[in-house]
């Protein structure tokens, strides 16, 4: 496989760190493949807002980030503002249109995900990082939906286990609806 | 000790792994032995603190907070001397600290590891500043055993070997971590238990009235004693004799720091560790070490996609410099680029050894930010043209 | 006829003396008086382990037959951590002059007594930094001259035995050189004391504090000088606040039980 870079960017308390760590997890426990997760830290950071980048590869990884990412998602109008100019010609946006409302035309495929309207349909906010996440599963595959499921059931608290897969699922319905295929992001 | 332990849990912590780099410090000490860890609170350096507090009572050791880095570095040490296997993690401003304990360390020969996760600009950002001063930072004529990890896993297997290292040479090991790996998460292969190599210090076979505690073979370390079994040592920073008093004779006290610098010095071939990288048909060479290896490599594809013919000497042990091997790699080779991540210092290290034979040049970068595989490239690049 | 020798000499490192502090100094009696106590308990040496920092003081240790570290400024209390911590079995017992404990080693000082590190500190207080040629320390008095207060100290004395208390320590008591009887008892207590105890033993130093301060360096004089500003804790009850002024309170401020330090570990060796 080529080596993948996702980078999710929103506010602190998103769960956009978590979101890098399960899928990241997933792919080296369950994928057998490798994965470098790095995130913002100090005054990068500041004023609450939050971003992690991840690349998964089947070889060893050697430059832990890379200048432009082949999936840029992003959960607050600001991050997208930030963070644009980081992704890759022809690559893919994924947005929470509730949160991010201005797009400005780019050549790259972008998908609205409502993931925080859903997650609040669901029965707590806090589970749109799993609705996103669901809905790039279908769209990386790089392990299956049941691996993720897993690695979510072990590293969540075990109160949250049942909402998290259930937005989880609701993503994955998502993707299934919009009928993409991995060849999207090739 | 391990007999009243109320809780048990693994020591190695066996299988794969996505762990954080400052995790994988923890989990290699763990894994070959560590009883005893001090520390203060720092960043990026955290982390290895947090999980030591958990994980350490746990398999039977003990973890203290202390006052500050000079509490974390004593402390260590006089655990060491009671026969404990010792550890202390701290970040550049904490490491300033310890260099005086890492100097008395040196000077009674007490095992012990540092690690220090590398930071600049009183913030989280990465750097390779204190290579210089891991080496020789604290007064006094000694040696350091400096090893600089790249990944998680390096993390994990160079803190053992650290110990290792420090058992068996009776000296401070530094782990030279850096922000940019003790905060990132990858892939970390633990393996077997029974797979974990494990040096035993040496203990003395003596009886108290026949054993001196600093005579020892040329360029080794003495057999260990330790305090609290009637041997009545003393371990004192100044110059002392081979039973361990005070002395102010010259010839005494050149010979005592021959032997405490020989001992790194002269085994060097055995301590020292790096890896050759498309060196074979190398026209040019990179050295590079810790974190810039990662951006070095993608660089050598992208400068070998353009048939320029580049290899790297990766060095592990950055303390003692494998000045030998250096030197071979420089007479065979047209040009050598010292990629590092602060203003230039080991360059100058590399610069003295290399420049009889061929020109070094400086692939510098300090702004807090690792190089990019395009910086390095277009650095190779400008200075072939 | 067969050589007479101190029954105490078994107890020094290679059965060597002389030792090297000056003449009138008041080191040379507190190893004695220490050799006496343990003795008296009939302690065993083996289970002994002895710290000194830097100065004079510092080197105590260095004529003991135990297992010692010696010769870094200030950090007797890490060291002492690390070993008690790692071996609980032993006896831990700093010796310490007032600079290299309250002064460069002033944060370990003030931890280690809000722990209640269980260790022995024998304080060796000489009014000033001695080995060094005499210079002013946190203990010195006020308008004190010293080779580094020329015009007189203008700064406040640290009371040692007061901070010790407000910290945290368990045993802590006051004596000089000049009282031998009540300062082998105390050291005797402090040994048999499961937590941190602080003996504070007011010393003379002839060759500087008493040369720069007292304008003598007759020991006798400067031991008269101590004595005269020493006062019993019983009668000091009674005095105010200025008429303690530059006196030293002498007696035990504190004796009391508290569960001691043994760092984050499920190794308990007994309950405290």
């Amino acid at each position: 496989m080529k080596p993948l870079s996702v980078r999710i960017s929103g506010f602190g308390g998103q769960g956009i760190i978590l979101t890098a760590i399960v899928l990241g997890t997933a792919s080296v426990k369950k994928g057998n493949l490798y994965a470098v997760q790095t995130q913002s830290y100090g005054s990068e950071a500041r004023g609450g807002e939050c971003q992690s980048e991840l690349i998964i590869s089947d070889k060893l990884i050697n430059s832990p980030t890379t200048k432009y990412k082949d999936i840029l998602i992003c959960l607050f109008q600001s991050a997208l503002d930030k963070y644009l100019s980081t992704l890759k010609k022809t690559g893919i946006l994924i947005v929470d249109p509730k949160l991010v409302t201005e797009i400005p035309s780019i050549d790259a495929n972008i998908y609205k995900v409502p993931a925080t309207e859903t997650a609040i349909k669901i029965g707590n906010r806090i589970a749109a990082n799993m609705v996103i996440l669901g809905f790039l599963q279908k769209l990386i595959k790089v392990v299956s939906e049941d691996n993720l499921r897993e690695i979510i059931s072990s590293m969540v608290p075990k109160k949250f286990i049942d909402i998290n897969l259930k937005a989880f699922n609701a993503g994955v319905s998502f993707a299934k609806d919009l009928d993409i295929t991995k060849e999207d992001i090739e | 000790m391990d007999k009243n332990l109320k809780h048990k849990s693994n020591r190695v912590n066996s299988g794969i792994h996505f762990m954080l780099g400052n995790y994988a410090v923890v989990e290699g000490a763990l894994a070959v032995g560590c009883n005893y860890f001090a520390g203060y609170p720092i960043t990026p350096a955290n982390e290895i603190s947090e999980l030591m507090s958990k994980r350490l009572p746990e398999v039977g050791g003990i973890f203290v907070q202390g006052e500050d880095e000079l509490f974390s570095i004593y402390s260590i040490i006089g655990a060491s001397l009671a026969g404990a296997k010792v550890m202390t993690a701290t970040a550049s401003a904490g490491f300033n600290y310890m260099q005086e304990g890492i100097g008395y360390a040196s000077a009674v020969e007490a095992p012990c590891v540092i690690v220090d996760v590398q930071r600049c600009r009183g913030e989280n950002f990465a750097t390779q500043a204190d290579v210089m001063q891991m080496r020789w930072g604290a007064s006094g004529d000694y040696e350091s055993i400096v090893l600089a990890p790249s990944t998680a896993q390096e993390l994990f297997d160079f803190t053992i070997l650290a110990f290792n290292l420090a058992e068996e040479f009776r000296n401070p090991v530094i782990v030279m971590s850096e922000t940019t790996i003790a905060l990132m998460r990858e892939r970390v292969k633990i393996p077997e238990k029974e797979s974990i190599e494990i040096y035993k210090r040496m203990y003395t076979s003596l009886t108290p009235e026949e054993y001196l505690p600093f005579k020892a073979k040329n360029n080794s370390p003495p057999e260990f004693a330790p305090i609290g079994e009637g041997y009545h040592n003393l371990y004192t920073l100044n110059y002392h004799n081979e039973d361990g008093t005070i002395d102010w004779d010259a010839q005494g006290y050149k010979k005592l720091y021959q032997r405490i610098t020989g001992k790194i010095r002269e085994n060097k071939d055995k301590i020292c560790k790096t890896e050759l990288c498309f060196l074979d048909d190398a026209d040019v060479a990179i050295i590079a070490y810790g974190s810039e290896v990662r951006p070095a490599l993608d660089a050598i594809e992208m400068a070998r996609n353009d048939g320029i013919k580049i290899g790297m000497l990766k060095l592990i042990t950055v303390w003692p410099i494998h000045e030998n091997l250096i030197k071979d790699i420089a007479k065979n080779v047209g040009r050598i680029f010292a990629v590092e991540m602060n203003i230039g210092k080991y360059a100058r290290e590399i610069e003295r050894i290399c420049l009889p034979f061929c020109p070094v040049s400086h692939i510098t970068k300090n702004e807090g930010i690792i190089h990019t595989k395009e910086e390095i490239y277009k650095a190779i690049k400008e200075d072939l043209s | 006829m067969k050589e007479k020798i101190n029954p105490l000499r078994k107890y020094i490192r290679n059965g060597k003396l002389p030792h090297f502090f000056c003449p009138g100094c008041g080191c040379g009696q507190i190893l004695s008086y220490f050799l006496r106590a343990v003795d008296n308990l009939q302690l065993d040496f083996k289970k002994i382990v002895t710290i000194g920092g830097v100065g004079c003081t510092a080197r105590i240790p260095i004529y003991l037959n135990t297992d010692s570290l010696h010769g870094v400024h200030g950090r007797t209390l890490a060291w002492a951590t690390g070993i008690k911590l790692y071996r609980p079995d032993l006896k831990v017992v700093i010796f310490a002059g007032d600079g290299d404990l309250v002064s460069i080693g002033g944060n370990h000082f003030l931890h280690a007594t809000r722990r209640n590190l269980d260790v022995t500190v024998i304080m060796v207080n000489n009014f000033n930094f001695a080995m060094t040629g005499g210079q002013v320390a946190p203990t010195t008095l006020f308008n004190s001259v010293t080779m580094t207060t020329p015009y007189g100290s203008k700064e406040n004395t640290l009371d040692v035995c007061k901070l010790a208390v407000c910290a945290g320590a368990t045993y802590v008591s006051r004596w000089s050189t000049a009282k031998p009887i009540q300062t082998i008892k105390a050291i005797k207590k402090a040994l048999q004391h499961k937590g941190f105890s602080l003996i504070e033993i007011l010393s003379q130093c002839p060759t500087n504090f008493g040369r720069y301060a007292l304008k003598t360096s007759d020991t006798e004089e400067v031991l008269k000088w101590i004595e005269n500003k020493s006062i019993l804790k019983t009668k000091a009850k009674k005095l105010s606040e200025q008429e303690l002024k530059d006196r030293f309170v002498l007696g035990e401020f504190i004796h009391k039980k508290r569960p001691v330090f043994q760092g984050t570990t499920f190794l308990k060796e007994e309950d405290n």
